[in-house]
This record gives C-alpha cells, structure tokens and sequence, in this order.
C-alpha cells in the first residue's frame, strides 16, 4: 500500500513534467505571439523624459496628441537635470525618445552627445538663437523668470516689485526657488540674476553675495513641484517661469500677481531633443514635427508658454500677459555660456548659499 | 488519509525564489554600485579622481570634505535621537497592547500601524500641512492666543525631527509589542511578592528583561531613519542627510561614482549597526526560556 503511495505521485509528477516539456514549444510560439502584440503596443508610445502635466501644458498636448493619432507620451516627472542624469545613465540602453528641459541643460546634453540631429517641419521658422545649427536641440517655447506671488499671502505686505525689494525683512521666510541643481528654471534664474548683477559665466561673485544675503528670507529650497504650495498660499512668493504664475491666475483662479522685476530678468528658452538611439525614433520624429504646429503651439501658450512659431500665440491668450513694457528689461542668455557654467555654479550655490550657517 | 503525497524534496527548493528575488534585487545592484565606487570619476568639475583606473578616493572624500562627513554625521545623529524617541514614545502603548484588553483595542492598534503604509514623501506633505507657514498649528495658535507659534516649524530641523519620529511610530510600536510578547510577566509578580518596590521592579527585573526588545527596536528604527530619504525631499531646507547628497550628486552633477560610495557607506553602517546589536541581543538574551 505504502509502495503504492509513493509512486503513484512520482509517475503522476514525471507525467506533468514531460507535458510541460511537449507543451513547452506550443509556449513559446504563444510567448512570441504575445511579445508582438507587446511589440505593437509599445510601437504606439513615446518616451519623452520630462513631461510634467501641470507644466507648460504637456498635459492637454499630450492627450490632444493621443486623441489625434493613438500615440501615448505617458507623464514623467523628472526635472531637467534628473531627466539629464537618467539619458547619461541609459547612454547604452537608450529608453526615451526625446526629453525637454530649459536651454542649457538641454544644451549640456547636447554637448554630452545624448542627443540625435534631427530638424523638425517647421524648424525654418525658430530664430536663429533658439536652435542648433545641427538640429541636435531646439526651442519649443519660452518663458521668462518672474516673481508668482499670491496676494492674500503677503498679509498686507505690499507686492515685492524689484529683486532689492525681495531683500527687505518684510518678507522673511515668504519666498521660495526651487533648489538649482534640481530644476532647470531655478538654474536659468541663477545664473541669469548673476548675470544682471554684473557677474560672468566664471564670476559667480555677484549672484552669489545677492543670493546670501536674499537666504534671509528664504522658506525652502523645493525639490518638488510647488505649484499647489503656492495656489493654497503656503508659500507667498515663489520666483519662477512667469507662464505658471499665469497659469495659476487665470486657470487655477488664484489671487495671483505675476511680476516681471521692474530690475530685469531674463527669458528662458523651454528645449528638446531627439534621444541618440531612440527605440521609437520614426514615431518621435513625428511628434516633435507635430510639436511645433500650429496646434501645438497654441495649446502651450494656454498655459501662458510663448510659443517659439511667430503668430501662433492667441489673441486672447496674449491679452493675459503683463503689459509689453514690463518685459523690456528681459535678457537672453548665452546658452553655452550657461551650460559651460552650470556644474560650477551648483556646486557653488550648493556651498556659499545652502550651506550657509 | 490524504491520497496524493508528493515525494519528499529538501525545503530548500521552496526559498528558491526568495533567493532569486535577493539576488537579483540586492546582491547584483550592490555589487554593481561596490565596483562603481572604486572607479575613479568622471567629475566635470575636476574635483577628486578623474579617469578610469581604481581609487578609494570617492570614500576619502566622504570623510574629508566637510559637506559630505557632515551629512553622514547628520544622518547618523538624527537616526540615533529618533530611534531613541521613538522607543520612549512607543513603549507604553506597546505595553498596553501586551497586557491590557480594552475595547477598541484593534482599531487602535490598526490607527497604530497605519503610517507604516505612508511613503516619506507623503509624510513630508503631512508635516508641512500641520506645521507649514500656514499649517494647522499656527493657525490653531494664531487664533487661541493671537501668536502663530510653530509657523514654518516644517521646514525647520524640528519639522524633520517630527516627521522621522512620526514615520518610525508603527515600526517601533510593532517590533517593541512583538518582542515583549516573548515576556514573562510572572518574574515581574515574583519580585513584587519577594518585596521588590515600583522602581526596584523597575531597574532591575523588568529593564535588563526587556533589553532585548529595546535592542531590537533601536536597530529596525535607526536603520529606517538612516535610509529614509522622501520627508527629508520634501521638508528639509539646509539640513543635508546623506540620502539627500545621493541624490543631489546623482541627478545634479552626474557624479555617479561618489554617489556609489556613499550609498555603499550608508548599506555597512546599517548593516554593521544591525548586525552588532543582533550579537549583542543574543548575549544578552535571558537564559530563562
């Protein structure tokens, strides 16, 4: 009887296996079938690292773009520089088809040969500061650095107008930019603020001495988006892309001032470029020649992006913005000033301004 | 009866995939980070090793630039008063749950575990919305005597403390309830009945009985604290953590060989930390059961 226990079970299990090993080929003509349908879906996406929905409206351009031809550009909430650091890590593997960041990290990246040359329809009508002669990166649109302040915030301290006025004690631990070796915008504003104070893409000194003394004042250093700190008034000031202070004005409808610094400021150029070894690249080239229709265009610009296609911008959209002459002391940058700079500068606001004791 | 039974085959076979899953998700990225930490750089800034041979130097820096030893330090000092505060914090309800039935008791004990199941970063968002510029204490204060106290409490070291202290509450609570189950109260009853007074019970029947538990406890919540990392993103204003340096010299400078060095810094003292004290706790453990 025992015998019997005992081998039954053994045959029965010999059994199973040698159906698993005949099963084994009809298995593997259906793991290749379903590896094409895989295959399939993912021919139908587009990897593009940055593509934080509530920024610049990636959001509504993406769905527009999947409603329109059935290709999906998931969300990514990587900021330029994470998005940098993740192309130089996957340099041998490649698995996006194309990232977005602020000129010169997109520049940097370029320089870093992350970047395949590749000039989208509509490429003609970019100005000539705003691309690559190569096509290895080009502007989608651009911003410029402005003061977002939430009013009802501010407790009846009057709207900071100058970046001297951001010094003033009135506004102690009311201000915040993102840290600068996170996000690409903060990064542009340092250094373009070092730049109006006199500084050069070697000289941090100026910038510098006026971030030290503005750390007074200072609440955080986000290495996340704030957007909605800012909205709900936790954070009063927050100097960024003027677009998302408009954005929260007349969307979001907060009580919402945008200031372009009546000291200047400088306009940031928004870039992308095509991944060297991109996995979808005939379906991203499409993408990105679809990014600077008319279409496209104009759905940037509703959240208050300047579309880099001249006469794209709405007439309605347009009328939202602060007067014109409030930009006329908005500076454009060298972008490979900039980017030669940007290692140096991080490490030296990371030691002179974070560090600071 | 039971009709089938399987051959016997060695229990081993059943860890295989757990032994799988280890491999291929700690021994094979750290060994991939080990070699990488003793590669020399390729840092823009030129600082430290640059070019391609072996070198120790992305350790030495570590140790020898004062941003960097000082967040280790920080790390570590913050992880030890955390681990310590949790303990004293978590004791007594963990106590309670041991010995006392009340009613609610599992709905508390389910309130307890509950943050277990927050990530850092979520964390972080709770500290900011209690303790924020405008958070609910402020506001409470503001309105109770005129006087936002705490306003912007979030962003400080306090806000940080709090919200580590808060993330390692169910991990203390859970670890301490479930060593002192293994307790045995009537040595306690035996002291009381040979005369022992409160805080004679106290030190020197239930404290060396407990050591154990508390030990344990220490090193789940002081290893946690050490690689904890989402609260610290979200909250931390000039306070740098190591975890934080990982991240900055990753996606800020691309310096991916120091960043190397520093997780695996970071892996041996929670593990030479958790080690040691598991020595310890079994020297230490009663001969009694």
């Amino acid at each position: 009887m025992k015998f019997v226990f005992k081998v039954i079970p053994t045959v029965l299990l010999a059994l199973m296996v040698f159906a698993q090993w005949t099963g084994a080929e009809s298995e593997i003509r259906l793991a290749s079938k379903g590896e094409k349908i895989m295959k399939m879906a993912k021919e139908r996406v587009v990897i593009q690292y940055d593509c934080i929905p509530n920024y610049a409206n990636w959001g509504e351009v993406t769905q527009t773009y999947a409603l329109k031809t059935g290709v999906r550009i998931p969300p990514d909430m990587k900021g330029s520089s994470a998005a940098l650091a993740a192309l130089e890590a996957e340099k041998s593997n490649p698995q996006a088809d194309c990232a977005y960041y602020s000129g010169a990290i997109g520049f940097q990246a370029a320089q870093k040969d992350l970047h395949a040359a590749y000039k989208p329809a509509g490429w003609d009508q970019i100005p000539e500061s705003l691309k690559d002669p190569d096509g290895k990166w080009f502007t989608v649109h651009t911003a410029t650095i402005a003061f977002i302040v939430n009013k009802p915030a501010l407790n009846g301290k009057p709207v900071p107008r100058t970046w001297d006025d951001l010094l003033k004690p009135d506004y102690k631990g009311m201000i915040a930019y993102d840290d600068p070796t996170w996000g690409g915008t903060s990064f542009t504003m340092v250094y373009g603020l070092n730049v109006l104070k006199g500084g050069s893409s070697t000289d941090f000194k100026p910038g510098l001495d006026y971030f030290t003394k503005l750390d007074d004042n200072i609440l955080n250093y986000p290495r996340d988006s704030i957007y909605n700190d800012v909205l709900r008034g936790e954070i009063p000031i927050w100097i960024n892309a003027d677009g998302n202070g408009l954005k929260m004005k007349y969307i979001d409808g907060g009580d919402i001032e945008v200031v372009i610094p009546k000291d200047g400021s400088v306009s940031m150029p928004l870039v992308m470029g095509m991944v060297k070894g991109a996995p979808h690249e005939d379906r991203v080239k499409e993408y990105l020649d679809w990014l600077l229709t008319e279409q496209a265009q104009s759905i940037f610009a509703k959240s208050f992006f300047r579309p880099v296609i001249p006469g794209t911008m709405p007439a309605d959209v347009a009328a939202k913005f602060p007067p014109k002459e409030d930009y006329k002391g908005v500076q454009n940058l060298n972008l490979a000033e900039m980017s030669a700079a940007a290692d140096g500068l991080k490490k030296a606001w990371l030691k002179e301004v974070r560090g600071r004791r | 009866m039971s009709f089938f039974r399987f051959p016997p085959f060695p229990k081993i076979f059943l860890c295989i995939p757990l032994i799988a899953l280890i491999f291929v998700l700690l021994v094979w990225p750290l060994a991939l980070l080990a070699v990488r930490s003793v590669q020399e750089g390729s840092n823009i800034l030129g600082e430290g090793a640059v070019g391609s041979g072996l070198t120790l130097a992305n350790y030495i820096r570590i140790v020898a630039d004062p941003l960097y030893r000082e967040a280790l330090l920080h790390s570590l000092g913050l992880s030890f008063i955390v681990a310590c505060s949790s303990i004293f914090l978590c004791l007594a309800p963990a106590w309670l749950f041991v010995r006392k039935e009340f009613p609610g008791k599992r709905l508390v004990r389910a309130l307890f575990a509950l943050p277990m199941s927050f990530s850092g970063v979520i964390v972080g968002f709770l500290v900011i919305i209690m303790l924020g510029r405008i958070g609910f204490v402020p506001k409470f204060f503001e309105g109770v005597i005129g006087t936002p106290l705490f306003s912007g409490a979030a962003y400080q070291f306090i806000g940080l403390y709090i919200a580590y202290v808060y993330f390692e509450i169910p991990r203390a609570t859970l670890t301490l309830e479930s060593s002192l189950r293994k307790f045995d109260f009537q040595l306690e009853a035996a002291a009381r009945s040979l005369g022992a007074g409160r805080w004679q019970r106290l030190f020197f029947v239930m404290l060396p009985l407990m050591w154990p538990a508390l030990i344990s406890t220490f090193a789940v919540t002081f290893c946690v604290s050490l690689g904890s990392f989402g609260v610290a993103l979200i909250i931390s204003r000039r306070f740098s953590l190591l975890p934080l340096e990982i991240y900055q010299e990753f996606t800020g400078f691309l310096n991916n060989e120091l960043a190397a060095a520093m997780s695996i810094t970071l892996v041996t003292i929670a593990f030479l930390v958790n080690y040691s004290l598991a020595l310890w706790r079994v020297r230490r453990e009663p001969v009694h059961a």
